[in-house]
């Protein structure tokens, strides 16, 4: 990690250790690529056969082989990849022939549309949900919605899916359309019905651990001596709800969205297949399946990105929210919590 | 939609999905009620739209080298010389004239004057070259250029503005031309390009392609049939999976699904807006017993190995009962057909015999599959193999390892082609030409057999030849075929044009099928 200079007061600590993060996220960037063209190599089969199919005589095989350079040394046919991937060429995708950036952005803006549908239904849900759970911890209201949530979070999403299809796109009652088959020509916001679905199924998949996370860090802040503190003085409950507990509280949530969104923006495959919606989920396994090499690293280096910014806004979120750390000469404390479970806060205190 | 109608018909519904099972023996009733009361007459315009099932290809728009769906697409893009009966036998389409000598080696083919390809450039014995010589161009590395493999690029010519005459290497004869061109010999300019101008005369011309989505087509008006093709437009959509397929056919997002599973069929045919189409193909499915690998290089374990199937019960569970039983031999349509050799039983003691014979008494044998509907198939089998003492092991691959550089090694592997004249099926399979022969059957009779058929216009003198050489295929031949499979394909009521045929491509004729749009 770079070394924090604190001479000049205007620039905050925690900017160069921002910078420093974005570096070493490029460098996991990187690493993964090469993994992953490692990893494709591994794969038997090649391009070639598995676009000429099981009838192709061997001479075609190795023409378009050599046609898609195949042939050539692993080193040299990585080192062209990066070197073309620097300058921002993606190259083409070896199925479609079609440049891969082509393919790749249309996509990537179906699966953030998606994706912010999601985090706009589930984060005021979850925060509501916690905080009106903590609220009322131990009542009925909150064992009943407790098992709820952990039925929720049993049930095999492919399953909520399929049941939302039933539910609201029966014959004869077809309130929302079964599968999302979006119109390229006109733009997503005329076709908003198409989104109901998928985001209501990936939606309920994500609330429960949310909203749990919410309600347990709620739970342990509505405990902490500083509350008895406020409550002691006499400041109304409330404020001290939304005005204290609340702010604390989030930190975990936001790691918790952070994981949410980690796990979605690749692995939104089971909306995409259920719903025939085009993301970036699916092309990476068509891609896998068909050993597109060009389309695979583009789609993992895009989601490795994605990853690597959603973890490092996170982390400056964190920073942000927390008055210690933000107003800290140095920010040498913050460990990203990788696997979302235990924060750091939490830990150095709960060893006491 | 009419509003007293939907409670009585969404109960309705209902109770004929739970009794699906119960329906499944009585065709679609209902469906063919709904489609009586719409015309008969076909309907111009309006948008129809087919769901394909691409598997995980994005798929391009090649009319020589189509991968994924691009073949389907094709059928809207592209026209040929001929085209397809509903019989699998072939008929003129873009060509007037096109005949063998008399030893089948050399094809005149003259097209009909004044048609036009999508951009308005008249066809033309140059566009016709140029299509031959871009299906078989070694550097286009076409998958299917092994099919015409035989024709001689070098010795191509044009007689005239509207003929040109196709000889074959060597001076060999070639006489299934029709059957093997068709397929991939889509007639395009010679300013065509796969990806900037993929033109061709066929009904639809493009407007928009998103590849692994969806593909947008507008009618051609100046398509060589008179007032065909019917609907404006043409969308071909692509799904992932089969139930979303289902769902969206039956929320009216598509109007066609073109292939759906046997095991949706009772569903379907439960719903009173859809029709059910089931064309009795003869595309075969079977096993390949790769004859250079043991213990298939005996012809008692082949032999064995056939007896042992079940047949019937493959048909049921295997295909959930959408086909029929089927002699190892393939293309019983075929004019050519023997049809005296006498279907061949299940025969478990004499299959035990027959390894016992051979020294096979312990046998294990490994059956590779890709995944889809064969994988059932294989685990049948499987179990009816144990009956006779015979150990199979089913393992399945993903499509590209089974496809890979691993392909000759599977000892019993599913085999199918679809439904094709004799000829043209041996050249998929066992023939000397063969494109790629699975199975590796090499037989010396077989072969100058299958060569002089090549070269027999005359259909009793051919019937003679390819008699004999499904003796052999009988007797010694390295193909397990039990059964033919129907297809399915579904379609709103709406849809027309749609019959059940023996092909396998009822819901690809793109010029026939209309939409009751009003």
């Amino acid at each position: 990690m770079s070394e924090p200079s604190c001479k000049s007061p205007r620039t905050p600590a925690w900017l160069s250790w921002f910078i420093g993060r974005l570096g070493y996220g490029l460098l996991t960037a990187w690493v993964i690529s090469l993994v992953v063209f490692i990893a494709t190599q591994a794969l038997p089969s090649d391009p070639a056969r598995v676009i000429l199919g099981p009838d192709a005589p061997l001479e075609s095989i190795l023409t378009l082989q050599h046609q898609l350079g195949l042939d050539q040394p692993i080193l040299w046919q990585y080192l062209r990849w990066f070197g073309s991937a620097l300058s921002g060429d993606l190259g083409e995708s070896l199925d479609s022939n079609a440049p891969v950036s082509d393919i790749l952005w249309g996509r990537l803006g179906y699966t953030l549309v998606l994706l912010t549908g999601v985090i706009l239904v589930v984060v005021p849900a979850a925060l509501a949900l916690g905080v009106a759970l903590a609220l009322r911890r131990d009542s009925r209201l909150d064992r009943w919605s407790l098992s709820l949530l952990i039925f929720l979070k049993a049930t095999p999403g492919f399953l909520l899916a399929i049941g939302l299809v039933l539910l609201f796109s029966m014959p004869h009652m077809d309130w929302l359309p079964a599968v999302s088959i979006l119109d390229p020509d006109q733009s997503l916001l005329r076709q908003l019905k198409f989104l109901v679905l998928p985001v209501l199924a990936l939606s309920l998949t994500a609330l429960p651990y949310l909203t749990r996370m919410v309600r347990a860090a709620m739970i342990e802040a509505l405990d902490s001596d500083y509350v008895v503190a406020a409550r002691l003085r006499g400041i109304p409950y409330r404020r001290i709800v939304w005005g204290h507990t609340l702010p604390n509280a989030l930190v975990p949530a936001i790691q918790g969205v952070a994981l949410t969104l980690r796990t979605l923006i690749g692995g939104a495959v089971l909306a995409e297949v259920i719903f025939s919606y085009p993301g970036i989920g699916t092309a990476l396994n068509a891609a896998i399946q068909m050993r597109d090499l060009p389309m695979i690293q583009a789609i993992v280096l895009v989601i490795t990105l994605a990853v690597v910014l959603i973890n490092l806004l996170a982390d400056l979120l964190t920073v942000l929210l927390t008055p210690k750390l933000r107003t800290a000469r140095r920010v040498t404390m913050i460990q990203r919590n990788r696997r979302g479970i235990t924060p750091w806060w939490r830990r150095s205190r709960g060893d006491a | 939609m009419n509003d007293g109608f939907s409670r009585r018909a969404f109960l309705g519904h209902s109770l004929a999905i739970g009794g699906g099972l119960l329906l499944a023996g009585c065709d679609s009733g209902a469906a063919s009620q709904g489609a009586a009361v719409l015309t008969r007459k076909p309907v111009s315009g309006g948008r129809l739209r087919v769901g394909i099932i691409d598997g995980d290809q994005s798929g391009n728009l090649d009319a020589h080298k189509p991968v994924g769906g691009g073949i389907i697409r094709g059928w809207a893009l592209y026209s040929k010389f001929w085209e397809w009966n509903t019989d699998v036998s072939t008929r003129l389409a873009l060509a007037e004239f096109a005949e063998p000598n008399a030893d089948a080696s050399a094809w005149t083919i003259r097209i009909k004057p004044g048609l036009e390809f999508h951009h308005g450039k008249t066809i033309g014995a140059d566009d016709m070259l140029f299509s031959l010589l871009r299906l078989t161009d070694p550097k286009l590395a076409s998958p299917f250029a092994g099919l015409v493999g035989a024709i001689d690029r070098n010795a191509l010519r044009k007689l005239d503005e509207r003929t040109i005459e196709i000889r074959f290497k060597q001076g060999q004869s070639f006489f299934p031309l029709d059957e093997t061109l068709i397929s991939f010999g889509g007639i395009v300019p010679t300013d065509y390009d796969p990806i900037t101008n993929p033109v061709g005369a066929g009904p639809y011309k493009l407007k928009r392609f998103v590849p692994g989505q969806r593909s947008l087509y507008e009618r051609f008006e100046n398509y060589y049939k008179p007032g065909q093709p019917y609907a404006d437009e043409l969308e071909i959509i692509e799904f992932k999976d089969q139930v979303s397929r289902v769902a969206a056919l039956r929320a009216g997002q598509i109007d066609v699904a073109s292939g759906v599973q046997a095991e949706h069929s009772a569903l379907l045919k439960a719903d009173s807006r859809l029709s059910l189409c089931v064309s009795p193909s003869t595309s075969f499915t079977g096993f390949n017993l790769n004859l250079a690998k043991p213990p298939f290089d005996d012809v008692r374990v082949r032999q064995a190995f056939r007896l042992l199937a079940d047949r019937q019960e493959l048909v049921d569970r295997g295909l959930t009962g959408f086909g029929r039983v089927a002699n190892d031999l393939y293309s019983p349509h075929d004019p050519t057909y023997n049809h005296a050799i006498a279907q061949r039983p299940y025969d478990l003691e004499q299959a035990r015999s027959l390894l016992r014979q051979a020294g096979q008494t312990d046998l294990r044998v490994a059956l590779t599959t890709p995944p889809g509907p064969g994988v059932n198939a294989a685990l049948v089998f499987a179990q009816q193999a144990k009956k006779a003492g015979v150990d199979v092991r089913v393992t399945q691959v993903d499509g590209a390892v089974f496809n890979g550089p691993q392909r000759e090694q599977w000892q019993l592997s599913p085999g199918s082609t679809p439904a094709r004249g004799f000829l043209a099926s041996a050249l998929h399979n066992d023939a000397p030409l063969a494109i790629y022969n699975r199975s590796n059957f090499h037989d010396r009779r077989f072969d100058d057999l299958y060569r002089q058929a090549l070269a027999q216009p005359d259909l009793e003198l051919r019937k003679s030849l390819v008699h004999e050489a499904q003796q052999i295929q009988h007797e010694r031949g390295g193909l397990l075929i039990w059964g033919f499979n129907d297809v399915l394909d579904a379609a709103s009521v709406k849809v027309g044009g749609l019959t059940p045929e023996q092909t396998t491509f009822a819901s690809w004729r793109f010029d026939e099928l209309w939409l009751n749009h009003v």
